[in-house]
């Protein structure tokens, strides 16, 4: 690859993941599992997997192409968690999560996850100023887990596996989205 | 001849070693090839080729714990890309003596073809200044060959690799055998147009690449499918690899045995007669040695490993490698500083209707252009920088959330161009790869420690190539400009050179004009340790012309009974 590629593919993750790549975090791999696809343990609580697949359908919703639930968004940040995060960065996000059930809580005396949709976007508005930290990782892990699943780069984004050739001067007016890599 | 298993030994497939390998064949000869790493044959053997994101481990980042843990160097050079990452060596298990080396990021292969599968493809020539640079201006020893004699071995590698290019004329890059350059994009246009117009004589150029435009239906090989995903392998054989170019070659001939799993530890010499006799080897899986036996050997292993088996080589009783009578052995480490970067932003609403089709494999390319015609007076340094870039447009950039900015990430943000500067690092005496005799590796060899640094000369070039950058880039009417400067770690551009240079004078250097060992006449030392400086552009296409060009001498020699 050239040196673009990979300067290009360090600065493209540290800006998904919050600026900086996170530390290291050991994974405990189940035997029989290839890694890296689903989680080798389970990360989260049924409340905690209801919340974020709330919170990621929220932030990527189904419009004419399918949101993050259907493109499996909530199983990749469980699998993230689980396997490549650093321990400091995994509490943090947990620790985010619980803030946003918790004010759901306060203003609803619900859950987060069975709010309503404008309810919900109501409090992820509010997040962006009392959890704003929070907000910005987990939109960052929503948007690299939609745009990396096959729904994403085949329905949201145009895929061309084989282009065949260059063509440096294309009109966007041609196909109107982002040809994903 | 009776005595030999093999009439060659080619030690390493990288992207010399398969030269060695190809041509030795051709000329009749049996040519024993082996790599320390695991096998990998053209296409079955290219596991993450063609799959999306979402069918590569953890979405193609590997986990920073298991980088740090096995690819402390390498993670560097691509291995934390879980497309490639079995591509690369296992630091922990194969290490350099980390502990007493000074910061170097050693980023190797671990397979046969070697880098050739992983390298960055760009395919430039030397000129008269890079090989007149080290008599110029005193810094190494004296290259002892010119321009004029490797230009036909470029000529003769290029026609059978295929590089796409555009003919420039310019001196300090010369033109070859091209196949048509790989487009430019609209935004690179405007900036070429602009830049060539504000700064006479500057030139932006479609990089020469190793990726054809061309088919060579002679050698089963399909031109260039712009999928950008050669470091995973590529089945249309589009661009140079072993693996689809020089190995099909050799084994065509039936002169070939290639053995995979080989850790060469040393060559046996013979004092009496000043030849290598034997080159023994150690399975990686079984840990059985073995002593293999030819004629002549080609060492190829790559430029720090050559170093490391030559310093390995020594005879009983004696703390000196056979190869090193000069004393120069192990000295000279170079490699090129490159983590300087500029860019800017391409204002003109023009492009904005605009995107690219298609992931080419190249970018663009600014020759060298200090100290061009002597010293330029403004400059503190000696030597020069080339910059290798592209411009393009990512997507637009997430606001908000919801169904506005998935709708808003269907568009594109602004045409930007960005390029890193790549500098011409001074041969130094004193930057040395030795061994450690207390720290053995797992098949018994010493462990490698590196001592290199850039110096004054470097840091002052890569600090022009900054100012000089960003001015580009105002001239030409960019906005949004900026640079960049990181720590410069040697090792880093994969562009590691020196250990067993060449020179003329057998007190000064290690191998001769030939690439031939002064000390040993059946040697031949074929890869990126031979060179006597860096020139400041990519290295590969040197080192297959002067394995090329070794090989034919070698033949010769052995004909007229020489070697």
């Amino acid at each position: 690859m050239t040196v673009v590629d990979r300067r290009g593919l360090l600065a493209g993750t540290a800006m998904l993941l919050g600026g900086e790549i996170v530390a290291p975090l050991s994974r405990a791999l189940a035997a029989d599992t290839v890694p890296g696809f689903t989680a080798s343990q389970a990360q989260f609580t049924p409340d905690q997997r209801a919340l974020v697949t709330a919170i990621s359908e929220r932030i990527i919703p189904a419009t004419d192409t399918p949101g993050a639930t259907a493109a499996g968004v909530p199983g990749f940040i469980e699998m993230m968690l689980a396997d490549w995060y650093a321990p400091q960065d995994r509490d943090d996000f947990l620790n985010g999560m619980g803030v946003i059930d918790g004010y759901s809580w306060t203003q609803h005396e619900k859950p987060f996850a069975v709010l309503t949709p404008e309810q919900q976007d109501a409090i992820l508005t509010q997040a962006t100023h009392f959890a704003g930290d929070f907000f910005n990782h987990c939109r960052q892990l929503t948007i690299l887990g939609y745009y990396t699943s096959e729904i994403g780069c085949k329905q949201e984004r145009v895929y061309v596996p084989v282009p065949g050739h260059y063509d440096g001067k294309y009109p966007y007016a041609q196909v109107r989205r982002v040809f994903s890599s | 001849m009776a005595d030999y298993d093999f009439d060659a030994i080619v030690i390493g497939s990288g992207i010399s070693g398969g030269w060695a390998a190809k041509e030795l064949c051709e000329k009749g000869m049996k040519v024993l090839m082996l790599d320390r790493g695991r096998m990998v044959e053209h296409r079955k053997d290219y596991i993450t080729e063609g799959k999306g994101p979402w069918q590569l481990a953890y979405r193609g980042n590997l986990p920073p714990a298991e980088a740090d843990r096995d690819y402390i160097m390498a993670k560097w050079g691509g291995a934390n890309l879980t497309a490639q990452t079995h591509f690369y060596n296992n630091d922990r298990l194969n290490p350099i003596d980390f502990e007493n080396s000074k910061p170097f990021r050693w980023v190797r292969p671990n397979q046969v073809g070697g880098k050739s599968l992983i390298w960055g493809r760009v395919a430039l020539r030397w000129s008269h200044i890079d090989f007149e640079a080290n008599k110029r201006d005193g810094h190494g020893s004296p290259w002892p060959i010119d321009y004029d004699e490797i230009a036909p071995w470029y000529s003769y590698v290029e026609s059978f690799a295929g590089i796409a290019g555009s003919k420039e004329g310019l001196p300090q890059l010369p033109d070859g055998e091209f196949q048509p350059p790989h487009p430019m994009n609209v935004a690179e246009l405007w900036v070429k147009e602009r830049l060539e117009k504000a700064i006479p004589g500057r030139k932006l150029i479609s990089c020469r690449t190793a990726n054809m435009t061309e088919d060579k239906p002679e050698q089963g090989r399909t031109r260039c499918q712009e999928r950008n995903m050669c470091a995973r392998g590529c089945s249309f054989g589009a661009y140079f690899s072993t693996q689809a170019v020089t190995l099909p070659a050799a084994r065509k001939t039936g002169n070939l045995t290639l053995l995979s799993d080989q850790v060469v530890t040393n060559l046996e010499y013979d004092p009496k007669t000043k030849r290598v006799t034997g080159v023994r080897v150690v399975d990686a899986n079984t840990k059985l040695a073995h002593v293999h036996r030819s004629r002549i050997v080609f060492l190829c292993a790559s430029a720090m490993a050559s170093t490391q088996i030559l310093l390995n080589s020594r005879l009983p009783g004696s703390e000196r490698s056979f190869a090193d009578s000069s004393g120069m052995l192990g000295h000279y480490i170079m490699d090129h500083a490159f983590r300087t970067g500029f860019w800017g932003t391409v204002p003109d609403p023009a492009l904005e209707p605009f995107i690219t089709y298609g992931r080419r494999p190249n970018g663009v390319y600014i020759p060298r252009f200090r100290n061009l015609n002597g010293q330029d007076a403004d400059a503190d340094f000696v030597r020069g920088y080339g910059m290798q870039g592209a411009a393009g447009r990512g997507p637009a950039g997430a606001r908000g959330f919801g169904a506005a900015m998935k709708e808003a990430m269907r568009g594109y943000g602004p045409w930007t161009i960005r390029f890193t500067a790549f500098a011409e690092c001074l041969p130094y005496k004193d930057n040395t790869l030795s061994l450690n005799p207390k720290k053995l590796d797992r098949f018994g060899v010493p462990l490698a420690v590196f001592n290199v640094s850039f110096r004054d000369n470097e840091m002052k070039m890569m600090r022009d190539a900054a100012l000089q950058g960003e001015a580009m880039m105002r001239a030409a009417g960019l906005t949004d400009v900026g640079s960049s400067n990181e720590e410069h770690v040697p090792g880093d551009a994969i562009h590691e050179m020196g250990g067993a240079c060449m020179g003329e004078d057998p007190r000064t250097s290690v191998v001769n004009r030939w690439s031939q060992a002064h000390d040993a006449a059946n040697l031949f030392v074929t890869d990126g340790s031979q060179m006597a400086s860096t020139a400041c552009v990519n290295p590969s296409m040197t080192f297959m012309a002067l394995t090329a060009r070794a090989a034919d001498y070698a033949i010769k020699q052995a004909k007229a009974g020489a070697t």
